[in-house]
């Protein structure tokens, strides 16, 4: 096996430098205090750039996010070649390519939004043009451009990796870079444009007084099914698409979706299964706040509010993702002695308990510690932007500093690669059909079902019996 | 054989499983958790028809709606400041100014300026204020006076909220009478709505005319605001009101909401008032619980004449900036449906808000833009709105 012809983070091998979970809680203790550093100098309100105002800090938290994907997923880290990557001290290839991906992102937020888009397209893209409306302040021409940035940040964070996990790169896998890159660059911020027209644009449209019914579909034609005008709902199913990905991607090592064997229908069937998923959690995070807060209420605000309850599903969505992340960059994707299918049913409620823990410990913490406002619904209550600003951190650690110092990365041969590559073959053709695999698929089944009406029913005991803010 | 066979059968009913509880949960998730069936699920609502007794009427008189007058200052200090989640103590606005620039204050360096003036020497507690804090000109306030006459035609006054700049609010209560009422001790009780600035720092106004005076505060002030209320020279007794209903006398209760608000303040008390043969009248300083949360928990919890939502005074927190979301929209769709019919908006409401109110065709009432209230889409300063009484 041609070496070169893998990417980089298949490529190499990430040794412990100490037994057992000693690198991993190294790790875990070093990227909170880089965390905790970062979001007093950009974000905390009671910090140095107080950028949480709250939309111009998440639109370049979520940008960020992006243009890491972007310069690992879709570049492969081009124009860096290989053999640095393998070379440099993980502490300057760290610096190097953040600051560069950082670079990007304000060329991108600053030239390509607000520049290009925001003088010559879409006039809520700017800022300066938004500050144009009679009556409305430069503070809140800020927030709608870069809420509005953030919006397509949404589908962007979805559909670029979707192109790699589900869609394989198709058909551009065999390109090299930077060809495939840009192919998938410019496929994925084609669909972006074309999902944001037709899930955020309107909800911009009425932004404006009055709505502004001739450019943009008003009142917006989710109305009735969601309850709400608001583009939240739209925010909720694709942030839950954004967090399938990644659990796909990750602790679910890309099953099931693995074991259909022909692969134009492997494609499809994850491209849409992902979206499948991805609407069962958005519309069973929705019941879990009707289940615990009751009934929503249209037209009020806070927790009562339909198009608060649809954002905050996403938010609650990402809680999902900081376990699962952690389970595979720090804790080697444990377990891994079980069969695939055992293993991914395990990390995964390892994932949901960890997840609800941690949504309980933030609630109860983060006006504390991150100087956020106190309370569950909060208009600039965004756990998003925390959540996904840790994650970025990781990022950043495992994809451009090989978790350094609690890991170690050794180029792996190609006879390492290509054995890595038999055993994950082997391990998907150990799930094959037969009775007693049938038999328990049905058993399982009524498992399932019974735990999610358990579920149902346990859910407001479980919040009555608990004082999460005090 | 067999036994290896077994094995084989039973990790193959284990893979299966795992498959199976899978894929079995997230199809029911999916089918199910947005279906109609799901409804089945929610409790039986039982309304708890709490009797606050009624009122024969109920008079509101605008003090002052003006929080503050330019909308691009006050936004612009936010921005500065870091946002709608900064400290509002250390903003450095007046009264709390020391001097050290836009979000660099604190209330403890602020108040240390001018407590030896409080409550009395408030002209001189202002001017220090005016050369040491970020936009003294800009301060106004939020202030309104309940009459409320009893079935018996026992008459009651309350204040609600005691704006911020004590300038404008000691010129707003001067002009509107408040001041001599609160010297004859006619004034029985001053409700803070929440501790935002624009509400509740004017409070040595109202304490210069009347220290005695007791003090309803909803629960959730912070440290500086529990402070400032000794630190103004208070003498009379502080009410903590918990969340929830807190009956007065009879036709009147005010309701906590335990809420989280911009600028880090928590909690907001509105008020109810039952209007004898009318229905329920609801006076509020911001209502960032929104109106409509005000109007179905009057619905859960209170028993009120004609089961009718009658008429509603007051900020609305919808556009207080100007800016606006299509979730306000969803509150404006939604507001015809409870079927109040004296709509006296203003304040945070917005303009924009009041104007779209109007479209929908609601009783809104309108006002006279005096006293540097910008608009008659809604109620201004020195006007009055009458629930069971003509004005």
């Amino acid at each position: 096996m041609d070496v070169s012809r893998v990417n980089y983070l298949e490529a190499r091998r990430l040794e412990k430098r100490w037994p057992g979970p000693i690198p991993a809680l190294v790790s875990l203790v070093l990227t909170l205090a880089v965390f905790y550093v970062t979001w007093w100098i950009f974000q905390d309100p009671r910090g140095w750039m107080r950028m949480y105002t709250p939309y111009v800090g998440y639109m370049y938290t979520r940008w960020w996010l992006i243009m890491l994907i972007w310069m690992v997923y879709l570049f492969d880290f081009w124009p860096f070649k290989r053999s640095w990557l393998m070379r440099a001290h993980p502490l300057l290839k760290g610096a190097i390519l953040s600051a560069i991906s950082v670079g990007i992102l304000y060329v991108l937020i600053k030239g390509f939004f607000e520049g290009l888009l925001g003088n010559f397209g879409l006039a809520y893209f700017n800022p300066h043009q938004l500050t144009k409306l009679p009556g409305v302040t430069e503070f809140f021409a800020i927030e709608y451009a870069a809420l509005a940035c953030l919006m397509f940040a949404a589908i962007a964070s979805w559909l670029s990796p979707a192109w790699v996990v589900a869609c394989e790169e198709v058909p551009w896998q065999g390109m090299t870079q930077p060809g495939k890159g840009i192919s998938i660059l410019v496929m994925t911020f084609f669909l972006s444009t074309v999902i944001f027209f037709m899930t955020m644009h309107s909800h911009m449209g009425i932004l404006y007084y009055p709505w502004q019914y001739f450019t943009s579909i008003a009142p917006p034609y989710w109305e009735k099914f969601a309850d709400t005008v608001s583009g939240n709902f739209h925010v909720s199913w694709i942030m839950c698409c954004t967090v399938t990905v990644w659990i796909v991607e990750t602790i679910w090592e890309r099953f099931p979706f693995t074991l259909i064997k022909t692969s134009w229908l492997r494609r499809l069937v994850a491209f849409f299964g992902i979206i499948a998923i991805a609407l069962a959690l958005h519309f069973f995070l929705y019941f879990a706040q009707e289940l615990t807060w009751g009934e929503a209420i249209r037209g009020t605000r806070r927790d009562a509010a339909p198009d608060w309850r649809w954002l905050h599903v996403g938010e609650m969505a990402v809680f999902f993702l900081v376990p699962a992340l952690f389970i595979t960059f720090y804790c080697g994707n444990w377990p891994k002695k079980y069969s695939l299918p055992v293993n991914v049913l395990v990390r995964t409620l390892v994932t949901l308990v960890a997840a609800v823990l941690l949504y309980l410990f933030y609630y109860a913490t983060s006006h504390t510690f991150l100087g956020t406002q106190k309370g569950f619904s909060h208009p600039q209550q965004f756990p998003m932007i925390p959540t996904i600003w840790l994650i970025n951190i990781w990022l950043v650690h495992h994809w451009f500093m090989d978790n350094w110092p609690a890991w170690k990365m050794v180029p792996k041969t190609a006879e390492e690669i290509a054995a890595d590559h038999t055993a994950a073959v082997e391990q998907v053709r150990q799930v094959r059909w037969n009775p007693a695999l049938g038999l328990g698929l049905g058993a399982g089944a009524l498992c399932g079902l019974a735990f999610y009406f358990i579920s149902l029913n346990l859910l407001p005991w479980f919040y009555r019996s608990i004082t999460v803010i005090k | 054989m067999s036994e290896s066979k077994e094995q084989i059968s039973r990790r193959d009913f284990f893979k299966g499983a795992a498959m199976g509880v899978m894929g079995g949960g997230l199809l029911t998730m999916g089918l199910y958790s947005y279906s109609p069936w799901r409804t089945s699920h929610f409790p039986e609502k039982s309304r708890k028809m709490a009797d606050i007794g009624a009122c024969k009427s109920i008079k509101v008189t605008n003090i002052s709606e003006t929080s503050w007058f330019s909308n691009a200052d006050l936004m612009g200090d936010i921005k500065g400041a870091g946002g709608l989640l900064v400290n509002q103590y250390s903003y450095n606005w007046p009264p709390f100014g020391d001097g050290t620039g836009l979000g660099k204050g604190s209330y403890e360096k602020g108040i240390a300026k001018i407590k030896h003036l409080l409550p009395q020497d408030l002209d001189e507690a202002w001017a220090i204020a005016e050369k040491l804090a970020v936009h003294p000109e800009n301060a106004g306030g939020f202030a309104c006076l309940i009459e409320l006459e009893e079935t018996n035609g026992k008459p009651h006054k309350y204040l609600l909220d005691s704006g911020w700049s004590y300038k404008w609010t000691d010129e707003c209560f001067r002009r509107e009478g408040i001041d001599q009422m609160l010297v004859n001790r006619e004034i029985e009780a001053l409700f803070i709505s929440h501790e935002h600035f624009d509400h509740f720092w004017g409070l040595p106004v109202t304490l210069k005319y009347d220290p005695t005076i007791t003090i309803y505060i909803p629960e959730g002030f912070y440290p500086e605001g529990l402070q400032y209320l000794k630190d103004v020279g208070h003498k009379g007794k502080v009410v903590t009101v918990k969340p929830g209903l807190n009956p007065v006398v009879p036709g009147f209760a005010s309701f906590v909401f335990a809420i989280p608000i911009i600028c880090r303040v928590y909690g907001e008390q509105s008020l109810y008032f039952n209007v004898k043969d009318k229905g329920l009248v609801s006076v509020t300083g911001c209502c960032h619980q929104s109106i409509i949360q005000f109007a179905e928990t009057a619905y859960q919890e209170i028993k009120y004449e004609n089961d009718q939502l009658y008429g509603i005074y007051g900020g609305l927190h919808i556009s207080p900036f100007e800016d606006w979301d299509p979730k306000y929209d969803d509150l404006v769709i939604s507001l015809g449906k409870y079927g109040f019919q004296k709509i006296g908006c203003n304040h945070c409401t917005g303009i924009l808000c009041a104007k779209k109110f109007i479209e929908m065709g609601y009783p809104v009432v309108r006002g006279t833009a005096r006293h540097r209230s910008k608009d008659s889409a809604y109620l201004g300063n020195g006007d009055q709105i009458g629930f069971g009484i003509e004005v």
